[in-house]
């Protein structure tokens, strides 16, 4: 047996979104679960179910929010000053 | 693992603050042996409240209500299957292990499930008050919740007890208009189940109840039965059903029904020992549990693939 994660997506709007996990032996008993467990009431239209242990999982620290890295961001806060400051000065 | 924390000062900080845990977390022991007994409780009721429920599959009246309570018996089994998921990757026991203690009468599941329902009447007292406690402390825990995937697993778990309780209700507004004699009937099931129902929330929550501290449950059971008490007293009188509690009364002050003094002897007891219908429901799905065993066997064998 195998532990599988579930992931359904909807409508073609959204992104697959992770749902749970199931235990079944093979791929096709894995997917018949997951409609039975997790699509009894169209909660999605497509499915797809990953062997846990294919999973890749990536440390935390190695995903640690860039605090270091404010270049990368732009709250837009000094281009509204600026154009503000531009508008009054030509008044 | 993700995250640890030194000491349970550390935790606690983290959980008062909003944090919540994963099933991959170093979280301190006491925490997962809590969260995990009470996320093994929930399975084995929904798992017991299912068999009950398949109990009546054959019984049920009318070809609409009879496809309802398959629909139903699936969703319960469903929820039985979600939950000893999540319950057996905190790595206290395995599924199997789960399912072989309950089988062998030691795992506790919901007060309800150890007492027989007798006739329809029963189930549709069943299906509409105890559905909805059940609903009522599973909304309490899904609010707030510290533990990350039964919370994000109660979501649909609850989307589905809406649909039952609905269901409990359609029953018993058809009951609530018929003769006299079926009236009779469902007065009674409500003289056998109201109390039970209510119990199912347990006596007053302890004051330092680490279940509240830890954040697994967010409202004390008291608060949750008076929710309960308040909902449903005023419904069933609006039935014309008498609610069957002999001191109860309209607390015009606090503007609130009071159900007065509540027996608990009947719950510890049947926590302790088992109720009227434990051994033959127990009895039962252990005796299931080992004539299936090929349909186990030929699903882990997997059709052959190796697996």
């Amino acid at each position: 047996m195998h532990v599988y994660e579930v992931f359904i997506k909807k409508d073609g709007r959204d992104e697959f979104r992770h749902v749970g996990a199931l235990e079944a032996a093979t791929d096709e008993l894995a997917v018949v679960l997951a409609r039975e467990g997790y699509l009894r009431r169209a909660e999605g239209d497509r499915v797809w179910v990953v062997r846990r242990d294919h999973v890749v999982v990536a440390d935390d620290d190695f995903v640690d929010p860039n605090a270091d890295k404010p270049h990368r961001h732009h709250d837009g806060a000094a281009v509204a000053d600026r154009r503000r400051a531009s508008r009054q000065s030509q008044q | 693992m993700a995250r640890s924390w030194a000491t349970m000062e550390d935790f606690e900080a983290f959980l008062d603050g909003g944090g919540l845990v994963e099933a991959d977390d170093d979280m301190p022991d006491a925490y997962r042996r809590a969260v995990f007994a009470f996320i093994e409780m929930h399975a084995n009721s929904e798992l017991m409240g299912a068999l009950t429920e398949r109990d009546w599959i054959p019984k049920t009246p009318g070809l609409r209500h009879k496809m309802a309570v398959l629909a139903k018996t699936q969703d319960e089994i469903g929820h039985g299957h979600l939950l000893y998921m999540i319950a057996a990757d905190l790595g206290v026991k395995t599924r199997t292990q789960m399912l072989e203690d309950l089988f062998a009468g030691k795992s506790r599941f919901h007060n309800v499930f150890h007492y027989r329902a007798v006739t329809w009447g029963d189930q549709v007292a069943i299906a509409f008050l105890v559905d909805a406690a059940a609903l009522i402390s599973q909304q309490a825990v899904f609010k707030n919740c510290s533990y990350g995937p039964y919370r994000r697993i109660l979501r649909r778990i609850i989307t589905e007890e809406g649909f039952h309780m609905r269901l409990g209700e359609d029953r018993m507004m058809r009951i609530a208009e018929g003769t006299a004699r079926q009236r009779g009937m469902f007065q009674e099931s409500l003289d056998r189940w109201f109390w039970p129902a209510l119990q199912l929330f347990g006596p007053d929550s302890v004051p330092d109840d680490e279940l509240l501290r830890w954040r697994i449950k967010s409202e004390r059971n008291e608060v949750l039965r008076d929710r309960w008490v308040q909902r449903f007293v005023p419904m069933l009188q609006s039935y014309g059903f008498t609610v069957p509690a002999p001191d109860l009364r309209w607390d015009t002050e606090a503007e609130r029904w009071d159900v007065g003094p509540i027996d608990w002897e009947p719950l510890r007891r049947t926590l302790a020992q088992g109720g009227p219908d434990s051994a033959r429901r127990i009895g039962e799905a252990a005796d299931n549990w080992q004539h299936t065993a090929w349909v186990r066997a030929a699903l882990s064998d997997g059709n052959g693939s190796g697996a």
